[in-house]
């Protein structure tokens, strides 16, 4: 009985993986930030466009982001964070998970790396998302470098050897930033994602403490400022993304170029919100037919 | 009598040495150290010019700041360790250079912690270095690019007596140049030397030949192409050839016909490219030419 059951197993197991494996539409996304909610900012939209898409997208939070907060902290602030982070996955239809390590205190150690390799691994990651080595927080900088470490030895069998290896080396893309030392990030890949913008301000609005809390806090917002209706507070983080990200209002040259290159027959004056990314040297090095293949919301052709 | 002997020897190994030292014309040796993150890194971006510092009498020595012992798809650990410091060992004797020192950090897992500046600094004071090579903290290896930071913090370093102070500091500071990459960012590399190896590209690739289990087995199968690598000796070295060798770039060419005159510059089939790092001895172009003293050839 025993061994029928484990014979039914492995057929079933066997037909799931050659369905798996006939589903090479299938584009599968790791978005890997600092803290809960970064990956919502830079990469929320273009999440969105995925998940409606049908692929598979992961947000994977490196710190707790148990540090930010000028009222609570430590582990009462991780688990309200962890919270927030599940509503913001569930609006924009991806899977959150946050680690435990603590905010603020990130440094690029070798076991943190290694939890890397094995999350880009398991989610057999077609796409990795991070920061740029350069950004504000400490936490982004040493994402990053944590990120680019894993780039190649994803696929080394001899590193981290309790889980298998990727066949191939992912896409690894870096989100958006406006550090102009030592070179300014490149836009390589535009997305437009007016379609998923709701999506993506109603996920932002997910993390209450800190759209609504900290960030204005750190800012000299006084709280009796912050609107306290859920569309003033929509407003509100409008206004925000556009103050994040003031091409937004205007393209500059590169923008305006890069939206042409992936979308040629757009309008440039009736688009409103785009998510940039970079190519980060360190993984699978893309054609632009193979960036079209892995970004299907492009619209490169007419 | 028995020290009469030992003594007579000994004068004539000295005349030996002395006389082969003078068939070789060198009056002043160079001292070189080249420090890869891996055993076979040196080689294949330093392979030909360590062949011609050789040939030209000059000390030359690898040094591999891992064992290696991630580097393959069946094997690992101290196992594979051994394997390949016995490879670096075989390249060594086809290259011509002194010594090719393995040192016993793990692979894939190397950090810039003290431990292994210190490390780095030992070496580079032991072999009384004048030119001191790495990889630029750029590559795509993480354990390259920690090998371009860990150099570069050795880089003032070695003349500091208060640190390390087990091993005495160097009376000057070397210059210290980085290995060829293709990286873009920050900024790309910069040929500001470049090495005409047209005359030792066969012993680059004889060396290279002698690290088999990454040139046949764990590179090959990285790339997808484990099918591809041939079985026999004469194709193999084929095969190696197609994989290092030619590409000199426009940046390369103009280089050459700056340190080696028009009509040899544009002739040179095989070269190898060094970048000057701003953290070591800055060089002359004149100080370039005592360095590497195979561009005054024109």
């Amino acid at each position: 009985m025993k061994r029928l059951l484990l014979l039914f197993q492995i057929i079933c197991w066997s037909i799931l993986s050659v369905n798996g494996q006939n589903n090479n539409e299938e584009i599968r996304i790791i978005a890997i930030g600092a803290h809960p909610d970064d990956a919502d900012i830079r990469f929320g939209g273009t999440a969105a466009l995925f998940a409606e898409m049908g692929h598979k997208v992961k947000f994977l939070a490196i710190t707790s982001g148990d540090a930010g907060h000028q009222n609570t902290g430590g582990g009462a602030l991780a688990r309200i964070r962890r919270n927030e982070a599940n509503k913001a996955g569930e609006i924009l239809g991806v899977e959150y998970e946050v680690l435990s390590n603590h905010d603020a205190e990130l440094t690029p150690e070798l076991h943190i790396r290694h939890d890397i390799i094995r999350k880009i691994r398991e989610w057999e990651a077609d796409i990795v998302v991070t920061h740029r080595p350069v950004d504000y927080h400490p936490d982004h900088r040493n994402t990053a470098i944590l990120v680019q470490d894993a780039a190649y030895l994803v696929i080394v069998p001899n590193v981290v050897p309790d889980t298998p290896p990727l066949d191939t080396n992912p896409l690894f893309i870096y989100v958006e930033d406006h550090f102009q030392k030592p070179n300014p990030f490149k836009k390589d890949i535009a997305v437009i994602i007016d379609d998923v913008i709701e999506k993506k301000i109603d996920a932002m609005s997910a993390h209450n403490t800190q759209m609504f809390e900290w960030l204005p806090w750190t800012r000299g917002i006084s709280l009796e400022e912050i609107p306290r209706d859920s569309q003033g507070k929509k407003k509100f983080l409008e206004n925000e993304l556009k103050r994040r990200f003031p091409e937004k209002k205007a393209f500059d040259e590169e923008g305006v170029q890069a939206i042409r290159k992936w979308y040629p027959s757009s309008s440039i004056n009736r688009i409103n919100h785009v998510e940039f990314f970079e190519i980060c040297e360190y993984g699978r090095q893309p054609t632009d037919a193979e960036i079209t293949k892995l970004f299907p919301m492009l619209k490169t052709k007419k | 009598m028995k020290y009469i002997h030992i003594s007579i020897f000994s004068t004539l190994l000295l005349l030996l040495n002395f006389n082969l030292n003078a068939q070789e014309g060198v009056e002043n040796k160079l001292n070189i150290i080249v420090i890869g993150a891996h055993p076979d890194d040196a080689d294949n971006k330093f392979g030909g010019t360590a062949a011609l510092f050789a040939e030209m009498g000059h000390r030359v020595k690898f040094v591999s700041v891992t064992n290696g012992d991630a580097g393959h798809q069946n094997m690992g650990g101290g196992h594979l360790a051994k394997i390949r410091r016995k490879e670096a060992q075989e390249a060594a004797k086809k290259l011509g250079i002194e010594e090719y020192t393995v040192l016993d950090n793990h692979d894939g897992e190397l950090l810039p912690t003290l431990n292994v500046r210190h490390q780095l600094i030992r070496q580079i004071r032991d072999w009384d270095a004048d030119v001191v090579l790495s990889p630029r903290p750029a590559d795509y290896h993480p354990d390259h690019r920690y090998t371009g930071i860990l150099v570069q913090d050795a880089a003032y370093l070695v003349i500091v007596p208060n640190v390390t102070p087990d091993t005495p500091p160097l009376e000057k500071n070397p210059v210290f140049l980085y290995l060829e990459d293709h990286f873009q960012k920050p900024y790309p590399f910069q040929p500001d030397i470049t090495v005409d190896i047209t005359n030792t590209y066969e012993k680059k690739i004889a060396g290279l030949d002698a690290h088999e289990s990454q040139m046949y087995e764990w590179l090959p199968w990285t790339g997808g192409k484990l099918d591809e690598v041939p079985k026999n000796k004469e194709d193999r070295i084929k095969f190696l050839r197609q994989n290092w060798g030619g590409n000199i770039t426009p940046e390369e060419r103009q280089n050459l016909i700056k340190w080696y005159g028009e009509e040899h510059g544009e002739n040179v089939k095989y070269a190898e490219s060094f970048e000057v790092c701003e953290y070591g001895k800055q060089p002359s172009d004149e100080e370039i030419k005592q360095l590497f003293p195979m561009l005054d050839q024109k």
